[in-house]
């Protein structure tokens, strides 16, 4: 049955939701606009698919949020898709200059129009003015990211502006950034690929004391590299709302999460990060011992997954990053893509259901050949 | 060879750190000359850098807590380094609030130079940035290389107009026209004009006053008619970038024209001489 939306965000909260776009631009140029019963989430996902965003705002953050199936509506005898994909080059417009909107905007409508597959965005300005966008989307099977926070040994939780202020010294150029940790030290220093010269290029390392952040738990000592990049957007979006940033990860290669949370909106982005494959020979032993043996929580250093890397490297290469045939490292696709059948998924529900996925139908893409060991290895 | 230095006082930090940014704005790579009082940044008049050269003279006890330096032998105690500007003015950019501020020279998987910055935090201990910034050791067989150049004997030396006035015109006229011509006379008057198929455009200077100099180089200008303008054509790009780069007026600004031949600027702060040498254009 169709499905349709309606919603009202109040002039002091279009802040925080240009922002998200803002946050969710970084990532990609499209993203999924996906409502439900319980509020509102936006989605991306970049085009390599090593980093995923997600912004949810519950039915709380807005003024007026409606999301109902309409049975008069499917008079109009077409059904609202279960999930819109739309276009940010329309959409940032919008929410552009983000001190301006405060000022002029007193709120802003949203609703999906089942006629003629547009989303309107309706600003009601000072002095009468108002501002409709009718935006175009297209169909899209739902996006989702296969993680589990809750599996990760490592959890740091830090104050959105520390985090800001120690993002600050590493250049603007810099592409990539390493956090290493012990349960007694962490650092944040610059990655820089062997391809280019070490000796051209600057290396900046911050070290911290522990103490400085709200919530310091390390399982597993860990260096791990991400997308300093992409994570500048969830930055500006947690400064915006003044949240605390909660980091999870494990060893390298496997995904890392920045998300912030309140009691209105939860924003997570899930980066991939470098896997180190230089140990393959003692990584060949490994291939044999069991999934089980080898998730063994809180052991140190066994953990390391190269033969998964190796295992499927060469299936990987289209989801690589970027690929990178001289050096030990390469990344690869955490993601994988599922068509549902029934109804967008919420961020809170991915972790229930995550385990039912790989009996779920999978898209037709070749990239989607995880096999099930892969699935419960993240999952 | 060894160096460490360590600067402690936010205004000697801000100060240097100025320094340093108009160093990156007027050289892409340059040489840092470390003695036992002063820290030198040159470049030398190559092709690659269209046949600029600069000569930048801080006294290190004006911003340096701490300065030790060791330099290669005994007799020879300098340090001679390749670096690139840009990278230590990025390592300063954010370390303003800093309680100490570290200068060494390192090898990491190259030498560097090393830049921690002991900022403040939190928690009980300071929070430590460090920055590793490739560089190159000069042999000593080039040192000679980068010997202070002498002052030209020019026809006029005159003083500048406030720089921020001539760097508004400047930039005006650098959307015109690629060269510019620099003239002056001993009347304490300068024009710089610029003239293509279409246009041309001068500004007029006034009551400048000339500079006063003590030694042989006042020879050459002696006999000279106060009125008679030097003059040399010079790449405005070139120009601009001396201009653009002063983020504080100088004490002193003056520059020594060697008619068609080179433009000498010499730009005095209270602890930093800056000479800058822009040669004429065919």
């Amino acid at each position: 049955s169709p499905r349709t939306m309606k919603c009202v965000i109040g002039g002091t909260h279009l802040r925080v939701f240009g922002r998200a776009i803002h946050a969710i631009a970084r990532i990609s140029d499209e993203f999924w606009f996906d409502p439900n019963e319980k509020g509102l989430a936006l989605r991306s996902v970049n085009s390599s698919r090593s980093a995923y965003a997600c912004v949810f705002f519950s039915s709380m953050f807005f003024q007026h949020y409606c999301w109902t199936a309409e049975p008069e509506l499917c008079q109009t005898k077409r059904q609202l898709p279960l999930t819109c994909k739309l276009v940010m080059k329309s959409v940032l417009p919008v929410f552009r200059w983000l001190n301006t909107l405060e000022r002029n905007v007193e709120k802003c409508n949203i609703y999906t129009n089942v006629n003629d597959c547009h989303i309107t965005f309706k600003l009601f300005c000072k002095h009468g003015i108002v501002k409709t966008y009718n935006l175009a989307f297209h169909e899209s099977e739902p996006l989702q990211a296969v993680f589990s926070r809750h599996m990760c040994p490592n959890v740091l939780k830090i104050q959105s502006r520390l985090l800001t202020d120690i993002m600050i010294h590493f250049p603007t150029y810099q592409e990539e950034v390493t956090v290493a940790v012990t349960p007694i030290k962490v650092c944040f220093k610059s990655y820089t690929e062997e391809e280019i010269d070490f000796s051209k290029a600057m290396h900046t390392k911050i070290h911290l004391n522990p103490d400085e952040f709200d919530y310091f738990q390390i399982g597993v000592d860990s260096e791990v590299t991400f997308c300093l990049k992409e994570l500048r957007g969830l930055l500006g979006f947690a400064e915006a709302t003044s949240a605390s940033v909660s980091i999870h990860f494990d060893v390298s290669g496997k995904p890392i999460a920045f998300s912030t949370e309140d009691m209105m909106v939860e924003a997570s982005f899930v980066l991939a990060t470098l896997a180190d494959i230089e140990n393959r020979e003692s990584s060949q032993q490994s291939l044999c011992l069991s999934q089980r043996q080898k998730r063994a929580r809180g052991s140190p250093g066994k953990a390391r997954r190269q033969n998964k890397i190796t295992d499927y490297s060469s299936k990987k290469k289209s989801q690589e990053y970027f690929v990178c045939t001289k050096t030990h490292f390469i990344k690869y696709c955490i993601f994988q893509f599922h068509s549902l059948f029934f109804g967008a998924v919420s961020f809170k529900e991915q972790d229930v259901i995550s385990h039912t996925l790989h009996s779920l139908a999978t898209a037709s893409d070749a990239e989607d050949d995880f096999d099930n060991e892969q699935l419960s290895q993240v999952v | 060879m060894r160096f460490r230095a360590k600067i402690v006082d936010v205004a000697c930090l801000n100060h240097f750190t100025r320094v340093i940014n108009t160093i990156a704005k007027l050289a892409k790579t340059c040489t840092l000359r470390l003695t036992v009082d002063k820290l030198y940044f040159i470049l030398t008049d190559k092709v690659a850098n269209g046949g600029v050269s600069m000569w930048c003279e801080l006294n290190q006890g004006n911003f340096f807590d701490e300065f030790q330096m060791e330099g290669v032998a005994a007799e020879h105690n300098e340090i001679y380094l390749e670096l690139t500007p840009e990278n230590l003015s990025r390592a300063l950019k954010t370390a303003q609030n800093a309680k100490t501020v570290k200068i060494k020279l390192t090898n990491k998987h190259c030498p560097c130079l090393t830049v921690a910055v002991e900022l403040p935090s939190l928690s009980s201990s300071s929070r430590i940035v460090t920055h590793d910034i490739p560089v190159g050791v000069i042999p000593r067989r080039l040192w000679n290389d980068f010997r202070e150049p002498s002052v030209p004997d020019f026809d006029v030396s005159i003083y500048l107009p406030v720089l921020k006035t001539m760097k508004s015109v400047v930039e005006r006229m650098k959307n015109l026209s690629n060269c510019i011509v620099l003239e002056a006379n001993l009347n304490g008057e300068m024009n710089l004009k610029i003239e293509t198929d279409l246009v041309s455009v001068t500004t007029h200077f006034k009551g400048l006053g000339n500079p006063p100099w003590e030694d042989g180089s006042q020879n050459s200008t002696q006999d000279r008619d106060p009125e008679s303008m030097a003059e040399a054509r010079i790449d405005i790009r070139k120009l601009l970038q001396l201009l653009a780069g002063q983020q504080v007026n100088p004490t002193k600004a003056l520059c020594n024209i060697v008619s068609k031949r080179i433009v000498h600027f010499i730009l005095l702060h209270e602890e930093v001489s800056l000479q800058y040498f822009i040669p004429a254009l065919a």
